[in-house]
């Protein structure tokens, strides 16, 4: 991934500024629309709590690990941990489009504005995660809080992946928007254990490892090692593919 | 009238020259009708249909939930970006004459065309798994919920903005459809009647799986509909001042 023709290689003490720039502006940006933080904090709350009121209209069916009300509130909890970065991610790069090809051709490294919005997508993860946690204690008993929380950590920077791919590849809001809420709702109605599925393509899907850590760390198991290298490997090559797709797009001739 | 038929023949224009967005259209209900006719077991349920319990499978069930969510889902984001990317245009067309009332006509034109596309690719994909007994009321419900989360699409478009549009669309038609309005649960929630999936489903249920059809379920559906564009073209007009 090479930089702009004609500009020098930054040093590491210029690139780390660069990026500390990068997601300060895209921070600033975020938090100046007040509806935006109001979503943050509101909705993960919102959603926990009526995916648990929801499901407790339902009868425990044989294949289900947990009560229908507690199955609902942690399949809420990871739905919402994960979308909220996810739709983060995508506006990100849409928005960002051509400023970052701008700001690419007058010498600003692709991997470092590439990490500027990975970084704020991170900060989302981060502040998700834990008003959605908070949320879930306060309906099931979680055996381990940290471990839960890393998981939901994990399924933020995920879905903050999956959204900027997406967002890079499908650079109009109507479309990025529409394969994002496709994908993340066939996402997580398999992975909530709701339905009973019987496919071995579903362990495909995006949350399905994370979604067996995340039982495993409310319910006080140990993490299955598969589970964890499944996840570990999928943000992985997530990270690859979107970090390859973006320095395209902003590299030259990629504007448009 | 002319200045609604402009518009709506631009607006369609707009769609039909954007193949990425047309091809989209297509197969993401495509996709998730056959993702979840694909992955449920082969076996029978007991489901509530019109004040009966039958044994219906799963695999059909499913399909009959999720064709409605899917042109939900696609009416949803048309609605939120067909209001917002055309808001501009709108307040210029308005400062030239264009009424209100034909902008909206304009507007929920192309709406509707998407989401009676939606509907049918659902539809047609569906009966690979399970023909409803009325495929003309079942087609009906879907379109219904589809401009359904069409309106509300449009009307959280206009009074919030784009992300809160989307988290929207994202949470709403799954809690709505796929959980509130299941077959499965044993007893109906408190909230799911005054849901906006509540008349589409149940219309959907009853297309596709009892002999005869209450056509007082679409019209309740029909007049949640008027109530939601309603509150749209309060917002829209609103808008139009503002912009």
């Amino acid at each position: 991934m090479s930089d702009a023709p004609g500009t020098a290689r930054p040093t590491v003490g210029a690139n780390a500024r660069r990026l500390e720039v990068g997601l300060a502006a895209a921070l600033r940006e975020f938090v100046r629309e007040p509806v935006n933080l109001a979503l943050l904090v509101v909705l993960p709350p919102l959603v926990v709590v009526s995916y648990g009121s929801i499901m407790s209209s339902f009868p425990r069916l044989p294949y289900m690990s947990g009560s229908p009300e507690t199955l609902g509130a942690v399949a809420g909890t990871l739905f919402v941990a994960g979308f909220l970065p996810g739709v983060i991610g995508l506006f990100q790069v849409i928005s960002a489009r051509n400023a970052d090809a701008r700001l690419s051709l007058a010498g600003f490294p692709r991997a470092t504005l590439f990490g500027a919005r990975l970084l704020t997508v991170l900060a989302a993860s981060l502040l998700t995660a834990g008003v959605s946690l908070a949320a879930l204690a306060t309906r099931t008993d979680v055996a381990s809080l940290p471990a839960a929380f890393g998981v939901l950590v994990l399924v933020g920077v995920l879905y903050g992946l999956v959204g900027m791919l997406v967002g890079t590849v499908l650079p109009r809001e109507l479309e990025g928007s529409l394969v994002l809420i496709f994908l993340a709702d066939v996402d997580e109605a398999l992975a909530s254990g709701i339905v009973r599925t019987d496919a071995a393509f579903t362990k495909l899907f995006p949350l399905h490892y994370p979604h067996e850590l995340f039982g495993a760390a409310v319910d006080g198991r140990e993490f299955a090692t598969s589970d964890a290298a499944a996840a570990g490997a999928y943000v992985v090559v997530l990270g690859v593919a979107a970090l390859a797709a973006y320095a395209t797009l902003t590299g030259e001739g990629g504007l448009r | 009238m002319s200045s609604a038929r402009t518009t709506f023949e631009m607006g369609l224009r707009e769609y039909v020259r954007t193949p990425v967005l047309l091809a989209l259209l297509v197969f993401l209900p495509a996709y998730f009708i056959a993702v979840f006719t694909r992955v449920m077991p082969e076996q029978t349920v007991p489901v509530a249909v019109a004040g009966e319990t039958v044994p219906v499978g799963m695999k059909a069930v499913v399909a009959a939930l999720m064709t409605p969510m899917a042109a939900a889902l696609v009416g949803g984001i048309a609605g939120l970006f067909l209001m917002r990317s055309a808001r501009e245009a709108d307040t210029r067309l308005s400062i030239v004459g264009a009424s209100v009332p034909e902008l909206l006509a304009a507007r929920g034109g192309v709406l509707t065309v998407a989401a009676v596309v939606a509907s049918l690719v659902a539809t047609a994909v569906m009966t690979v798994t399970y023909v409803p007994e009325h495929l003309e009321w079942f087609v009906a419900a879907t379109v219904l919920a589809g401009l359904l989360y069409g309106s509300l699409g449009a009307l959280v478009g206009l009074v919030f903005n784009r992300l809160a549009g989307v988290y929207v669309l994202m949470f709403g038609p799954l809690l709505d459809i796929f959980l509130a309005q299941n077959p499965l649960s044993t007893e109906t929630h408190a909230v799911a009647p005054y849901l906006p999936g509540h008349y589409p489903t149940e219309l959907a249920f009853d297309a596709a799986f009892t002999a005869s059809v209450d056509p007082a379920t679409l019209l309740w559906g029909i007049a949640y509909l008027v109530g939601v564009a309603a509150l749209t073209g309060l917002a829209f007009r609103r808008a139009l001042q503002v912009g």
